[in-house]
């Protein structure tokens, strides 16, 4: 991710979007104490993320990220379905849940994308002279 | 005639609050005042003119909350009286200049009339374009329906209680602008996810809109598609967007806005004029930039923009004539198609941006002018309706559960989530969640005025970090600058804010420049964040 000019609070936060159909965007920020945590090496610098069906609980995907890119893209494993995440760290060899997210629905695709016209992009797009 | 259809047009009005009182001149404040002239005014011209010679416009209009605060900002107002008088004098230049070239002497003369007839307008109506669409309103002329509160797109914030406040604050704004409750919301971008469907009922909404597909992809069939409407479980009405009588107006490809005729967009005096002729028009900077004379016409899609030839005002208006009788053919026809399929006659839901008509096309505010006088003058069989108009008089709608979707670009989210964006979230979201937290912390207690004022200004701040123009100008590339500065500004202004009453030291000095800047939702209370709130 690009990033912001002014510093946010470190603080814990695990945040999940819905992106379309086959994409979530995912972030999260960590508390001072965890990000020391990755920093000292007491965390593993590779973390995982793990999507969850939020109807039965189930495990639906996991993602192996670096603790500081802060955000990513995850595939959805199946449309229309709704997913939670969660962010987990290794400390001596075993995982531990760091973080989950909220709820987050995954749209299922519709067809005649192409025929669509969408709203007053291709107007806004096309650069100024 | 085989069938009787309702037509249903739906114009969303929305730009990003902009408010600079600190500089006499602030570019993107332009934005605003290219909008009032451009669209705005002849929109509510043709509406005003239709009305007065009895003919029922019958249009849905949404205003943003963001919008009508500036239109009743008076700061602004002083603005954009001088940006009108600004033009006119250089018009009068150009009319000078152009007495010897009676092409562009015409097309010089249409500007004159565009600005004066903004100035009178104005001036009619002392500054203030909310009282005519009250009027149009309150004389069954038209449907004024409102949109979330700062235009966040409302499936990207998790969290229940910013999107109550997004539509409460909206609720609000619209009772104290409108004198009556909404009864329609439009879902900025179109939107939707259902979880949205009990917070629109629980905040008084009974309808709102969605793109065909979330009809298409519905859980229920839905046999009618998009020529009906629907309702979800818990009674809220819902509105399709067709898809088709959209692209005929959207699409600069393959819809009317695209004709040779029409005026051409990119081409504009503040690039082509002689430079120490116009130099006084443009900003303080100095820079070329568009100063809203635009002489030339589209000509061909694959003309060069140098190779622009001079719009004929006449040629256009024959244009229009054209194209208002071709969509009106082509709703006919999906009429008749759709009768003689179902037997039933279908209700027909345009939706698009207002500021298309008259900004990006030059000619839209006479389309829609032109579209709704030919239905009377040639007594065609359709029929405008608005939207609590047809729920009032149709069948009980069928319910379905709608899919998740969006107007934007392939249907979803991708415009506002992308790798060009995606840095905002951590912000928007750090301002929201110690909003949520620092209102419920003080919602039971007996606050200093300085501390409310300063929960309400976070809340005002924090509102505004969530916008979904902020997200969308990083997209497109365009002022991508003023947009990311915006959102950490108002993020930050938030968070320093809660954290200044938190530790009970509040700059009150920084406070009143905040509140004189960001000056929208003046009776908003930071208690309408809280996890409990007045649901």
């Amino acid at each position: 991710m690009a990033g912001l000019s002014k510093p946010l609070p470190a603080e814990d936060r695990l945040v999940l979007l819905p992106k379309n159909p086959g994409r979530f965007f995912i972030f999260w920020q960590l508390s001072g104490g965890r990000a020391e945590a990755f920093r000292s090496g007491a965390f593993a610098p590779e973390a995982e993320l793990r999507l969850t069906y939020s109807d039965d609980k189930t495990h639906a995907s996991s993602h192996r990220v670096s603790w500081q890119q802060a955000g990513a893209y995850l595939t959805v494993p199946a449309q229309g379905r709704v997913y939670e995440a969660s962010l987990h760290a290794q400390r001596g060899g075993a995982w531990e849940k760091l973080l989950e997210s909220n709820q987050a629905a995954a749209p299922s695709a519709a067809g005649m994308a192409e025929e669509r016209a969408y709203a007053s992009l291709e107007f806004h797009k096309r650069s100024q002279p | 005639m085989s069938s009787r259809a309702s037509l249903m047009f739906l114009l969303h009005a929305h730009l990003p609050y902009v408010n600079h009182p600190e500089d006499s001149s602030f570019l993107e404040e332009n934005w605003f005042f290219e909008a009032v002239v451009e669209t705005y005014v002849p929109i509510i011209s043709a509406l005003e003119r239709l009305s007065a010679e009895g003919i029922r416009p019958g249009v849905a209009v949404s205003i943003s909350p963001t919008l009508g605060a500036m239109l009743e900002n008076e700061a602004l107002e002083a603005k954009l009286q001088e940006y009108i008088e600004s033009r006119l004098e250089l018009i009068e230049r150009e009319l000078e200049r152009a007495q010897n070239d009676p092409a562009l002497f015409k097309t010089v003369k249409l500007y004159q009339k565009l600005y004066s007839e903004a100035a009178q307008l104005m001036h009619k109506y002392s500054g203030d374009l909310i009282t005519p669409l009250k009027a149009l309103q309150h004389a069954g002329q038209i449907e004024v329906i409102t949109t979330s509160a700062t235009h966040a797109v409302l499936p990207l914030l998790t969290r229940p209680e910013a999107v109550r406040a997004q539509l409460a604050v909206a609720a609000e704004d619209y009772l104290d602008r409108f004198n009556r409750k909404p009864a329609g919301f439009w879902l900025p971008e179109c939107a939707y996810e259902p979880r949205l469907n009990s917070y629109l009922k629980l905040s008084g909404f009974n309808y709102t809109f969605t793109e065909s597909h979330a009809v298409e992809l519905a859980s229920a069939s839905a046999p009618n598609g998009v020529y009906s409407p629907y309702r979800t479980s818990n009674g809220l009405g819902l509105f399709a967007r067709d898809a088709a009588s959209s692209r005929e107006v959207w699409s600069s490809k393959f819809g009317y806005p695209g004709d040779p005729a029409y005026r051409e967009f990119y081409r504009d005096l503040g690039y082509d004029g002689d430079y120490e002729s116009i130099r006084p028009y443009l900003g303080a900077d100095g820079a070329r930039r568009p100063l809203g004379l635009k002489y030339h016409r589209i000509t061909g899609a694959s003309a060069d923009l140098a190779a622009k030839q001079y719009y004929d005002p006449d040629a256009a208006l024959a244009r229009v004539e054209a194209h208002a009788s071709d969509f009106l053919a082509r709703r006919m026809k999906q009429t008749d198609d759709f009768y003689a399929a179902r037997g039933t006659r279908p209700l027909i839901v345009s939706c698009y941006d207002a500021e298309l008509f008259g900004h990006w096309w030059f000619e839209g505010p006479a389309f829609l002018e032109t579209v709704i006088r030919k239905i009377r003058q040639e007594r065609l069989p359709l029929q405008f309706v608005t939207p609590s108009e047809y729920l009032n008089s149709c069948q009980e709608p069928q319910e379905i559960s709608p899919g998740i979707s969006s107007w934007g670009e392939n249907g979803y989210f991708d415009p506002w989530v992308n790798e060009t964006n995606d840095f905002i979230y951590p912000a928007v979201y750090s301002a929201t969640d110690k909003m949520i937290e620092t209102a419920n912390r003080f919602r039971n207690q007996d606050l200093n005025s300085l501390s409310a004022r300063a929960l309400n200004q976070a809340a005002r701040e924090t509102l505004l970090a969530q916008s979904s123009d902020w997200a969308f100008l990083l997209y497109i590339g365009s002022h991508a600058e003023y947009a990311k500065g915006r959102l950490e500004d108002h993020a930050a202004n938030a968070l320093k804010l809660l954290t200044e009453v938190i530790e009970k030291r509040v700059d009150e000095q920084a406070l009143a420049r905040l509140e004189q800047q960001n000056s929208l939702f003046p009776r908003l209370d930071f208690k309408v964040f809280a996890s409990v709130s007045r649901f």
